[in-house]
């Protein structure tokens, strides 16, 4: 026997329709909007105040200004989570950012220096690895850079546990432009950020959440 | 027959059709192979990634406490591996677990054996994983989590799943097989929409330096500077291309003189960036996607394709809903 849906069952559904279409598009012009107040578009003419105002709409809608606790915000972050649509769809977009490459120099108690890079085992865990240096090239907030590097270099220490030093250096990949290539095909490599880590035998705090 | 029953009628006709499961098992196939695939090629690295601090690459605790500043009730291994502690398995034995039990719903999901369970399993122990290892997802892992997430809402079990053909499991309500296809349709619009319309907003698009860029950046530079510069003239045409691809997708994939050709150039265009960037999974689950929202027995009009598979003399869906969907 076939079940047919109620006209009231599928207004209901309908409405969950248009909310989730609704929290889709909220959280792409949230995206989009941040791009260009931040100047990351080729959009001009506008005060930045326009985007901005209207980024704050869209985080409004989102949730994002109500307390932290609030139940509506935690609801609303939950469903979008659940769903996967806590998230734009510009990605490499509005324009490519630069690869990151972190190089660990590990020093010993001897004078010896190694360099080594953070490495995953698989294809698939080296892609991950790359957008993990993305993040903490795009962090803005130095302590929490500074700490996911220690814990990159944690995992390094774990293989060579007589090194007494290891050092962090941080920076970006930039592949050379289409029209400079045939002049000097090389990508140049900036500094960014250095930290030395004094290695003690003993794990890294972080408190569960 | 009154102007609002009529438009009634059409909201159903658009929402509540019961159309034929084949873009349901291709949405089920598409997203087991897609768990499989997620699960194998990391399985060297699985425990590595979501370890806790002290264990891994970098701390899943550090990934869950920036989660929680998101909020406190989305899913994380932290809590499956909390459950584990119970019964006193270490924390690698419920990585593992977890590890298995994603390979064996994506098997489950392929064959359609227990295909609600599974889709259930797959998504919630994904979206674990993905959470948890925020520091270390990219785009691919929400796109698994969307597609995992109609698909355990969706009315399972389609015709090809062994629920149907062994178990003789039916879906109980066959509108939703039209609802949540469309559902799937109007968001990869949007997706489409708004990915396109944030490239058309970078300089780099229309030049086709990001193009050029995009390929020569580690660790997507699979094909090497020097093949790429020879095409150099094609970079700026290509570039345009995915901005219009992109931007013009929720318009060209509806017309019907449009559809098969959009829906080509779309597929076309994720297979070029699986070979030439080496993103086989983002690939595929795109693919995927694409072919499940607008690939088999796709009509605009949901009617048409009821009057085109029903027999003449019966032109009702109920008529479609008893013959063609199992």
């Amino acid at each position: 026997m076939k079940a047919v849906l109620s006209r009231r069952a599928k207004q209901i559904y309908l409405a969950c329709f248009f909310a989730h279409c609704l929290l889709i598009s909220t959280v792409c012009c949230n995206e989009t909007f941040r791009l260009i107040s931040e100047g990351f578009t080729i959009v001009r003419g506008m005060p930045n105040e326009v985007w901005r105002g209207a980024r704050e709409l869209t985080a409004a809608t989102l949730g994002q200004n109500l307390p932290a606790s609030n139940p509506v915000r935690q609801g609303e972050a939950a469903y979008l989570h659940l769903a996967g649509i806590e998230a734009g769809y510009g990605f490499f977009a509005p324009n490519i950012p630069a690869a990151y490459k972190l190089i660990f120099e590990i020093h010993y108690s001897d004078g010896q220096v190694e360099y080594e890079t953070p490495r995953a085992r698989t294809a698939a865990g080296e892609l991950r690895l790359a957008g993990l240096l993305d993040k903490i090239g795009a962090r803005r907030y130095d302590p929490l850079r500074e700490l996911m590097i220690k814990l990159l270099a944690h995992a390094v220490w774990r293989e060579h546990p007589k090194a007494v030093m290891i050092r962090a250096i941080f920076g970006s990949i930039n592949p050379p432009k289409l029209a400079e290539f045939e002049a000097g095909p090389d990508a140049s490599y900036e500094f960014l950020y250095s930290y030395d880590f004094v290695l003690r035998d003993q794990a890294i705090p972080i408190a569960k959440p | 027959m009154t102007g609002g029953r009529v438009s009634r009628g059409k909201i159903d006709n658009f929402f509540f059709s019961c159309l034929p499961t084949t873009w349901l098992a291709v949405l089920r196939i598409g997203s087991g192979l897609a768990i499989l695939v997620y699960a194998l090629s990391l399985r060297e690295d699985w425990t590595y990634l979501f370890s806790g601090t002290g264990r891994g690459l970098i701390s899943r605790n550090l990934g869950e406490q920036i989660l929680s500043l998101d909020g406190v009730v989305i899913p994380r291994l932290g809590w499956l591996i909390g459950l584990g502690s119970y019964v006193s398995l270490s924390e690698k034995a419920v990585l593992f677990l977890t590890w298995i039990s994603l390979v064996v719903a994506g098997g489950f999901l392929i064959a359609g054996l227990f295909c609600r369970f599974s889709a259930i399993v797959a998504w919630l122990i994904h979206l674990c994983a993905a959470k948890s290892g925020g520091l270390v997802t990219y785009g691919v892992d929400n796109f698994i989590t969307i597609a995992l997430f109609y698909l355990m809402l969706s009315p399972l079990p389609d015709r090809y799943a062994l629920d149907q053909v062994w178990l003789r499991w039916n879906p109980r309500h066959k509108e939703l097989l039209g609802f949540y296809r469309r559902v799937l349709q109007i968001h990869l619009c949007l997706i489409y929409f708004f990915g396109g319309i944030t490239k058309c907003l970078g300089s780099g698009w229309w030049n086709g330096a990001n193009i050029w860029r995009a390929m020569t950046r580690p660790p997507f530079d699979i094909i090497s500077a020097e093949v790429l510069f020879k095409w150099k003239y094609f970079l700026p045409a290509a570039g345009i291309a995915i901005c219009v691809i992109e931007t013009g997708y929720p318009l060209f994939i509806w017309m019907r003189k449009t559809r098969l050709l959009w829906l080509l150039l779309v597929l076309g265009m994720h297979v070029m960036i699986g070979f030439s960037m080496g993103m086989f999974l983002f690939a595929l689950i795109m693919i995927v996607l694409n072919l499940a929202a607008f690939g088999p027995d796709f009509s605009f009009n949901s009617a048409a394709i009821l009057r085109k598979a029903a027999p003449k003399e019966h032109n009702s869906t109920e008529i479609l809903s008893n013959s063609l969907v199992p």
